[in-house]
């Protein structure tokens, strides 16, 4: 662990139920979970390293390997169903040949797939990163890609 | 000297998935003359008009829907001034959709800039808890007794009682937890109040905290909803400067603080002991109830949970009108609901309405029929757990009793509506999964059972007449039900029944 992600931990151990908010802070920072931060984690919190890796495993956004620096999300929940959610999801799948879950060989993109993101009048809904775009399509998102405040492809 | 000019372009999560940022960025760079002032306001919640930007000018406001529009190519801001006029701008309280609402909770979305704390206190804001502190914790969990406000949640708990439960315990510490998880599909009214009324979120916590005796609050916030956590950190900053959180709080001897704490994206988070669990630093694994969390809650201490409307909504009865409230509805459906319309649908959005309202008003009235000009073929109400209906019950009520009645439930609100080219099949189907994805694993009938869910209605895909298969699915949802920890596994059923029942050879060829 280095004394970066020791700084990072620190604010969250004295509070209650803080293991959460450290492992966002860190994977803010550094993108995802290490190893050598699980085991800090765990002395920090006085938990054993099975503990943390639990929490981490259990939760969807938690990662134990870095991702793409642009995270696509193609929300599968019902509203978007009836939008046909999942041709768009064919068409981004097939444009970027990568599964759902599965990122560039540049490391620029990772596919997911999300349930719901309250943007449910609209559909269907994708999440590029913390940006959420209505009535999507396949083209509306690679020229999302292309903008300033992405990581352009 | 020039009359000043307000032009009001929403920041909200819809209004901007279709562009009002980009449209803001354009339109400020316009403006040179400091008559003219860009307001960020919250949106309206009629979602087809997205970005609604409006315009007021010697007290009146129009404004108009700039849907799948380039502003990019004008070049000051007379040319905007008059592209807005050929657009045939309009008083949005004019238009149907508005005007036959009941909206009480919603009452302040859209009119301003949502961190707006003068606007608040101005539009009743406030005003409820000053009564709080006034009257104290006894009289006013009477009042929301009172009211009749049931939990908006899903389980429709009478409010006031729990909180009587929560004042009730003896012990020095207590929490209140405010359930923002908001993971059903077609939901989006507590995102809405978070970003364009997040001060109501606040006052009702505040003065939910002082009625049970709690002094530290939590916010559990799913973490697709960036925006909303921007909202709520920057409204509890300015709650704090302005001594409506804090320390004596309005100089009265109640402290109550709030930490904003964010999911992880977890469905089975939002089921109450569930996001206890998560709160305290673990997996998200339901607990089996008793104890109740309103006796042994969070970190071992009472608890008072509720979700964002319910919290929301309390203000509201401590007003001196509050009877506008108590006076809508009978039985458990009391007050308003603020129910959310989407999926296939031209008109969608929020609704606040009362209870008593058919569903052929809400999808024909305010909705105007599918997007996709075909028939209407199945309508999910309440979310995951929820029922499908089918086009032939449009006249059925939306009251907790009625849905009830037909082995479903309001729940927190959600009617996505799917046009005839759906596949019911798949729709039950998608329920199993979900629930293979979204079950915390802690009890197997929901771990599962829900794999074994998927696979007997993968083979009635194949096999519509099998009885065999038809007669398994019904034994597995009994045991489901019967058997699970939590609504999770035991309400994920209803939507497989409603779509035997009510869409027969669909799914079962009898």
């Amino acid at each position: 662990m280095s004394i970066n992600s020791r700084n990072i931990i620190k604010p969250f151990i004295k509070e209650k139920g803080g293991l959460m908010p450290a492992l966002h802070a860190l994977q803010e920072h550094l993108g995802f979970i290490s190893k050598d931060d699980i085991a800090e984690l765990a002395i920090a919190f006085n938990y054993s390293q099975a503990e943390v890796i639990d929490v981490i495993t259990f939760y969807d956004d938690f990662r134990l390997a870095p991702i793409g620096k642009n995270i696509i999300k193609i929300c599968q929940a019902e509203a978007c169903q009836s939008q046909n959610c999942k041709q768009l999801l064919g068409d981004l799948t097939s444009y970027f040949g990568l599964e759902i879950d599965e990122t560039s060989d540049d490391s620029k993109i990772t596919l997911k797939e999300v349930f719901c993101l309250g943007n449910c009048a609209i559909g269907p809904s994708v999440m590029i990163n913390d940006t959420v775009i209505g009535e999507a399509t396949a083209e509306k998102i690679i020229d999302h890609l292309k903008n300033d405040d992405v990581q352009k492809i | 000297m020039k009359n000043s000019i307000k032009i009001f372009i929403p920041n909200e999560t819809t209004a901007n998935s279709v562009g009002a940022n980009s449209m803001y960025q354009v339109i400020s760079k316009l403006i040179n003359d400091d008559h003219i002032e860009i307001i960020r306001n919250g949106s309206w919640g009629a979602f087809w008009l997205e970005p609604f930007i409006e315009i007021e000018t010697d007290g009146i406001r129009r404004g108009a829907s700039y849907r799948n529009e380039e502003l990019s190519d004008l070049n000051t801001i007379e040319e905007f001034f008059l592209d807005f006029e050929t657009r045939n701008p309009f008083d949005i309280n004019e238009i149907d959709f508005i005007k036959k609402q009941h909206r009480i909770v919603f009452s302040r979305i859209g009119h301003d800039d949502p961190l707006n704390i003068e606007y608040y206190k101005n539009s009743k804001g406030y005003q409820s808890l000053l009564t709080a502190l006034e009257i104290g914790p006894q009289k006013t969990i009477n009042r929301i007794k009172e009211s009749g406000l049931t939990g908006r949640g899903g389980a429709a708990f009478p409010t006031g009682i729990k909180m009587q439960t929560v004042f009730d315990q003896d012990s020095s510490v207590k929490y209140l937890a405010c359930n923002a998880d908001e993971g059903d599909g077609g939901t989006f009214s507590d995102r809405l109040i978070m970003e364009s009324d997040p001060f109501a979120l606040i006052e009702g916590m505040v003065i939910a905290a002082y009625a049970v005796g709690a002094s530290k609050g939590y916010i559990y916030l799913r973490s697709e909803y960036p925006l909303a956590k921007d909202f709520l950190i920057r409204a509890i900053d300015i709650a704090l400067d302005n001594n409506y959180l804090g320390n004596n709080i309005q100089n009265s001897d109640f402290n109550f603080d709030i930490e904003l704490r964010i999911g992880a994206g977890s469905y089975v988070c939002g089921e109450e002991t569930a996001m206890m669990e998560s709160i305290e630093g673990r997996r998200g694994l339901v607990r089996s109830k008793p104890p109740l969390p309103a006796i042994n809650g969070l970190f071992g201490k009472p608890t008072l949970i509720n979700n964002v409307v319910t919290l929301a909504t309390i203000p509201a009865l401590l007003l001196d009108d509050q009877s506008d409230f108590s006076q809508i509805g009978s039985n458990k459906s009391i007050g308003t609901m603020p129910f959310q319309l989407s999926g296939n649908i031209n008109h969608g959005g929020l609704i606040e309405t009362r209870f008593d309202i058919s569903l052929n008003e809400i999808v024909k009235d305010f909705g105007y029929g599918t997007k996709s000009g075909e028939p209407i073929h199945a309508i999910q109400i309440g979310g995951p757990l929820g029922i499908y209906l089918s086009s032939s019950m449009l006249d059925t009520s939306l009251t907790i009793e009625s849905l009830q009645e037909l082995k479903g439930s309001v729940g927190h609100g959600g009617i996505i509506v799917f046009d005839d080219s759906v596949d019911m099949a798949e729709q039950a189907k998608f329920a199993m999964e979900f629930c293979v994805k979204e079950s915390c694993g802690k009890c197997t009938p929901c771990r599962i059972g829900s794999v074994r869910g998927v696979e007997i209605i993968e083979r009635l895909q194949k096999n519509k007449t099998s009885k065999d298969d038809a007669a398994l699915l019904h034994d597995l949802c009994e045991t489901l039900e019967a058997t699970s920890l939590c609504a999770m596994g035991g309400m994920t059923p209803n939507p497989i029944h409603s779509i035997i029942e009510f869409f027969p050879n669909e799914l079962i060829e009898k």
